[in-house]
């Protein structure tokens, strides 16, 4: 039987949007291809050959085996139309029509597909390298507002975008300076200055962290820290008095190996106090109540590396500490009050000799 | 901030169908396309992707130094560079794109031809 079409069924088949083959079975003579084919397989222009050898890249003994079983057979080839790799995925069908068998084969073009996919990898690689790096740096912007506020102030702030001022009824203060910062700011070179005194308060913080004590801030040479918040702490008197020891320590053996010796004041005193977030743009932690006060008091009352409480703070720490009674003095804004030196714990020692000069 | 062009056009939603238009227009071009003769489909709809997603403010940047080491070997010509900006200008109007874009597109791209073109 031979084949012909009539001009609307070939219009049909021209107008689809696979390729088509037909050939003869089994010899594999082609007898119809519509331009489709042609676009992708310029093989198939001439008249010549069979469809194994025309249509590169298709196996043709695999394609007979599959034939030969009277199913389909199905594979995917690829060709190159003008530097642009085509995938095509191929189903041949062994189908009887007249007299004859036929072999009907379909082409259709996956590359837009394969296309896709592609760049959707490509483009989610690229959302998740972004994310990482968004993520790096949410986390370095936390780390900063970490360092000016303590870490449940800061999820509060995150999570309902303000902070209330929260009441710690139990808490200790401590205040420090450096006796003779301004000469010395002014006497040596203010950048050694400044970084010596960074490298001091770096040490400070990292003691306070260690004893459980947060710092609040520093005031020029002035630093001041608490314990008792933001997780409020029954021993925050001790842990208050640890830290104040353990920072004139620190710059006792300091001052044993620098030429430049750093001689602090500390006052520490227990009280009631407000943590609260303060401003909107610019961000400080800050606390307020008459122990900062009283603190600030003692302090200012302090000799060089001297720490001094009173009797509140005494009634706390008597039983841990070594303490040395100074008698009665005038607290500015507090009246007379007993004060007391702190001289260490049986297991802190200053090794300082007792200053006897101001008993 | 401004929202960038890619998400103003709506993001890759819309910037996907840029990519395969430029890149269907690149590999037909006489001029451009030979440039791509060699690289497979994978590592050319990356580079498309990226490129648009760079060139539209999307989610990757390359620096100058970058663009340069990668296209150092390439050997592109101010021809197949011209042709390149030339399509992109088509394929971007044909998104609708308001002039003004297209002309931001534009001067970027001319902007870098020093990094691109070797020869």
């Amino acid at each position: 039987m031979s084949f012909s079409l009539d001009a609307f069924n070939k219009l049909l088949l021209e107008s689809v949007g696979v390729g088509l083959i037909i050939a003869r079975y089994p010899e594999l003579a082609v007898v119809f291809r519509n331009q489709r084919v042609v676009e992708w397989f310029p093989a198939f222009d001439g008249p010549e050959g069979g469809l194994g050898e025309r249509l590169d890249g298709l196996d043709a003994a695999a394609l007979m085996a599959g034939l030969a079983g009277g199913e389909s057979y199905r594979t995917r080839i690829e060709t190159k139309v003008k530097r642009r790799l085509r995938s095509l995925s191929v189903v041949a069908t062994r189908t009887r029509f007249g007299e004859e068998d036929w072999v009907v084969v379909e082409l259709s073009d996956e590359t837009k597909v394969l296309e896709l996919e592609s760049m959707i990898a490509s483009y989610a690689k690229m959302v998740e390298q972004q994310n990482r790096s968004l993520k790096k740096e949410k986390e370095r912007a936390e780390k900063l507002l970490l360092n000016i506020m303590p870490e449940s102030v800061l999820q509060e702030l995150k999570s309902f975008g303000v902070t209330t001022p929260k009441r710690y009824d139990e808490a200790s203060i401590l205040m420090l300076d450096f006796v003779g910062f301004t000469r010395m700011s002014v006497e040596h070179d203010p950048a050694t200055i400044i970084t010596e005194l960074n490298d001091i308060f770096t040490a400070f913080d990292r003691i306070a962290e260690q004893v459980g004590c947060e710092r609040i801030k520093t005031i020029g040479d002035a630093y001041v820290a608490v314990a008792g918040l933001p997780e409020p702490a029954s021993d925050h008197a001790q842990s208050i008095a640890r830290l104040a020891l353990m920072c004139l320590r620190y710059l006792k053996r300091r001052n044993e190996t620098h030429r430049l010796a750093w001689n602090c004041r500390i006052g520490l005193a227990p009280g009631p106090v407000i943590g609260s977030v303060v401003g909107i743009q610019k961000y400080v932690y800050d606390i307020f109540g008459p122990g900062i006060n009283l603190a600030a008091r003692l302090e200012a009352l302090a000799g060089p590396m001297e720490i001094l409480i009173s009797e509140e703070m005494y009634a706390r720490l008597r039983a841990d500490f070594h303490i040395e009674d100074l008698g009665e003095a005038e607290v500015r804004g507090f009246g007379p009050k007993t004060i007391y030196r702190l001289l260490g714990a049986d297991d802190l020692t200053l090794d300082i000799e007792t200053p006897t000069a101001l008993v | 901030m401004a929202a960038t062009m890619f998400e103003r056009y709506g993001g890759f939603a819309t910037v996907h169908r840029v990519v395969l238009a430029f890149y269907d227009k690149l590999l037909d071009s006489d001029i451009a396309g030979p440039y791509f003769d060699d690289v497979d489909m994978p590592a050319l709809v990356d580079h498309q992707t990226k490129f648009i997603s760079q060139v539209m403010g999307g989610p990757a940047h390359y620096s100058n130094e970058v663009l340069e080491q990668v296209h150092r070997s390439l050997g592109i010509s101010q021809e197949a560079f011209d042709e390149m900006v030339r399509l992109l200008e088509q394929t971007l109007c044909e998104f609708d794109m308001t002039p003004q874009d297209v002309r931001t597109v534009m001067s970027e791209m001319r902007d870098r031809r020093s990094y691109i073109v070797t020869q």
